[in-house]
């Protein structure tokens, strides 16, 4: 029975270390939240002084690893493992009863462990995916499989002090949105911690015990972006009430756990037919002199790289999407996915690009239901007098799908000078709007346009880089000039009142230090 | 001696005042200059995206103020005036009044402005340029002009009329024949304070703020 037993256990652990593996693969996301880890070992064992980390320090896998090599290789080799669904420090600075009032702990076990243990070592901080493996790692320095249980079958367990063993006791965290039940849950927990270290200490067999959790419970605070008026501050007026700032900060949050790096979509041209190749490689513009060159260049294979390819529009976005309009909902599609990514290749047919034009095309198939549906970002430059500069505008968006076009105008908000990249934090069409629809009855009026933390540059390319961003957001918000007018009224106002003030003088023409004082009866 | 002139708090306050203002506009204009962000400076942007409710309220402030402290100062020298002479020659009293019933004038040409102004500003429902609509900002703007004109011309008319009055005060005191020529001087003076208030009606006529 027992053969039997453990070799499914050997199964069901090694699919789970797959399983946690793969997790662990994909999961490259968002590992800015971290886990803390308790390691303590029973009374009476006392393991050689660890350096506590830094405070702050984010202890990562190896460094993990290392911890706990070091205390398997000198302490017991029997090790019980509390597995909790999620856990951050924050559980225990709430519940824990630091802030001087102990008797209301909800880990009450815990701390009378810790303290009696001789050697405790705590790890405020634990990188989740190496927290996250930690069976995985306990299983290879212990060279056994997990054994899953709770306290009943601990107390039918017997336990031998000089075989290894992992003994894994899960423990439930809880939706965490309650705050009374997260407390309730975590005394439960530290109740089963008390059961278990009491039934080892029955059996008299030295132990080394781990509390850690399997992910963090508490994403850390993240500065709340708001996009203001073009994606800038909104000092001036907060739109909605508390149901919009939550779908807003939903939104930001569904955004920032989609947020990964990767690269710009890039549209190519081919760079023999553009002089810029030859003026880059400091030789003429003329068509004929420049293939020559570019010919005797290739065949001495120089750095020229001929029918090389020149990067002409660069487009990078958080989040594309779109919405529909349809039977009074709004249908949403997210267009990143087939856009953005490692190994995704966005088709751009029908894209173009010259010195004053350039034309982004991004085809899509069965979207909302559309079998062919494209996405053009159409861009112009050109020199304008008042400011001496070139400028770009992003002039339109269009959405084509089945031989409609929904257009929208940008060029009045989306422009930066033409050497210049744009950018914004937020460009659509009904959320501190950018791009409005070309007419009141096209088609746009039934769609919405979302580019989250959206950057595109059609011009000026040198290289496959963005230039420098412009971005949507100025320095100076309207708000702040307006305080800062009315405050150089008041200033200016301020100083000439002290100004007339100041000069208000007491009369002392009638002064006569020598002669009497005045005498001011108290009686007629 | 320099230090005795430092401390002069006139000193203080005036240095204190250029300096920041003067530090401030080297600072953004170097800043601006030093990362290539010259076209951000937008002068077009700041008059249409700064909201004409702004320019609004500042001139019906500033028609109310400004000639308040226009009629202050008015009646500050020539009361000073009338209660100083008025030791010697009592007589002086009841007719140099006329003088600040002239001075407080100005205050309530400004008061009338203000509220004559501040009645037309009207809620409108756009929050961009475009959606705004040229007629706002023109209303902003003109209720703005309109509140600096009066405010400015009452000012400079009742300091002008203060210091007329006081001098009619002390001539009077010494001879009585004296004042109501010097009343004329007074009118005239007092004058151009109306000539604000017309041109600042005039400025409001076609102001219609709203949707």
């Amino acid at each position: 029975m027992a053969t039997r037993g453990t070799l499914r256990l050997r199964s069901i652990s090694a699919c789970l270390a797959v399983f946690l593996g793969a997790l662990n693969v994909l999961n490259t996301a968002s590992c800015d939240e971290q886990v803390p880890l308790i390691l303590w070992t029973s009374e009476g064992i006392s393991l050689p002084r660890q350096s506590p980390p830094a405070a702050g320090h984010i202890v990562g896998q190896q460094q993990l690893t290392s911890y706990l090599e070091k205390v398997l290789n000198e302490g017991p080799k029997n090790v019980v493992l509390f597995l909790q669904d999620k856990m951050s420090i924050e559980d225990f600075t709430m519940y824990g009863g630091a802030f001087g009032n102990k008797q209301d702990t909800a880990f009450p076990n815990l701390e009378g462990a810790l303290m009696s243990s001789s050697s405790p070592l705590v790890l405020p901080a634990v990188s989740w995916p190496a927290s996250n493996a930690v069976i995985g790692q306990l299983q290879d320095q212990l060279d056994t499989s997990p054994l899953y249980m709770d306290p009943e079958t601990l107390s039918q367990l017997r336990l031998n002090g000089s075989s290894p063993a992992l003994l894994v006791f899960r423990l439930p965290y809880g939706i965490g949105a309650d705050l009374m039940s997260a407390k309730e849950i975590l005394s439960g927990n530290d109740e089963v911690i008390g059961q278990v270290l009491s039934t080892m200490k029955t059996q008299s067999v030295p132990y080394t015990a781990i509390y850690t959790a399997l992910q963090p419970s508490r994403e850390a605070a993240s500065l709340s972006m708001e996009a203001g008026l073009g994606g800038g501050r909104s000092l001036l007026q907060a739109r909605g009430g508390y149901r919009e700032r939550e779908r807003e900060r939903e939104r930001q949050r569904r955004i920032k756990e989609k947020a990964g790096t990767y690269a710009p979509v890039e549209y190519k041209v081919e760079e023999l037919t553009s002089s810029s190749c030859c003026v880059r490689h400091g030789l003429s513009t003329d068509r004929t002199i420049c293939n020559n060159a570019s010919f005797i260049l290739s065949s001495l294979s120089l750095s020229f790289s001929p029918g090389g390819e020149e990067t002409c529009i660069l487009l990078w976005a958080k989040s594309l999407s779109v919405y529909t309009l349809r039977s009074g909902r709004w249908d949403f599609h997210d267009l990143t996915p087939s856009t953005f990514g490692e190994g995704v290749i966005p088709k751009l047919h029908g894209s173009s690009c010259d010195k004053t034009k350039a034309k982004l095309v991004l085809n899509y198939e069965n979207v909302l239901g559309y079998l062919n549906f494209k996405l053009i970002f159409a861009m112009s430059q050109r020199h304008y007098k008042v400011s001496a500069r070139r400028w770009f505008t992003l002039d339109t968006v269009e959405l084509e799908y089945n031989g409609t076009k929904a257009k929208f105008n940008g060029s009045r908000n989306v422009y930066a000078p033409a050497e210049y990249s744009y950018r914004c934090e937020s460009v659509t069409n009904f959320r501190w709007p950018l791009l409005v629809p070309r007419s009141f009855n096209d088609p746009a009026n039934q769609w919405r346009v979302s580019f989250e933390d959206f950057q595109i540059q059609g011009f000026n390319l040198t290289g496959n880089e963005f230039s420098y961003a412009s971005d949507c957001a100025g320095f100076f918000s309207p708000g702040i000039w307006m305080g800062l007018m009315t405050s150089l009224l008041m200033v200016l106002v301020l100083t000439y009142g002290l100004h007339m003030i100041m000069q208000l003088r007491t009369m002392d023409r009638f002064d006569d230090p020598k002669g009497p004082a005045i005498s001011v009866p108290q009686t007629e | 001696m320099l230090l005795e002139w430092m401390m002069n708090g006139h000193a203080i306050l005036y240095t204190g005042v250029t300096l920041a203002f003067w530090s401030t506009i080297l600072i953004v204009g170097l800043c601006y200059t030093i990362f290539d962000l010259g076209f951000r400076f937008d002068v077009a942007w700041f008059l249409t995206e700064t909201s004409p409710f702004m320019w609004a309220n500042l001139g019906i402030g500033l028609a109310i103020s400004l000639s308040v402290v226009g009629a202050a100062w008015g009646i500050y020298i020539t009361g000073s005036s009338i209660i100083g002479g008025g030791v010697k020659a009592p007589r002086i009293k009841t007719k140099n009044l006329v003088s600040i019933i002239f001075c407080e004038a100005v205050a309530i040409y400004g008061i009338i402005m203000a509220i004559v102004i501040s009645n037309m500003a009207e809620n409108f429902s756009g929050t961009t340029p475009e959606t705004i609509g040229a007629r706002n900002y023109q209303a902003g703007y003109s209720m703005f002009g309109a509140g600096l004109t009066v405010g400015f011309s009452n000012l400079f008319c009742g300091i002008c009329v203060g210091i007329v009055g006081s001098g009619a005060a002390l001539a009077d005191a010494q001879n009585a024949n004296l004042f109501v020529k010097i009343l004329i001087v007074e009118i005239f003076g007092s004058a151009i304070g109306l000539f604000g208030v017309i041109v600042a009606i005039l400025q409001t006529s076609k102001v219609k703020m709203g949707d």
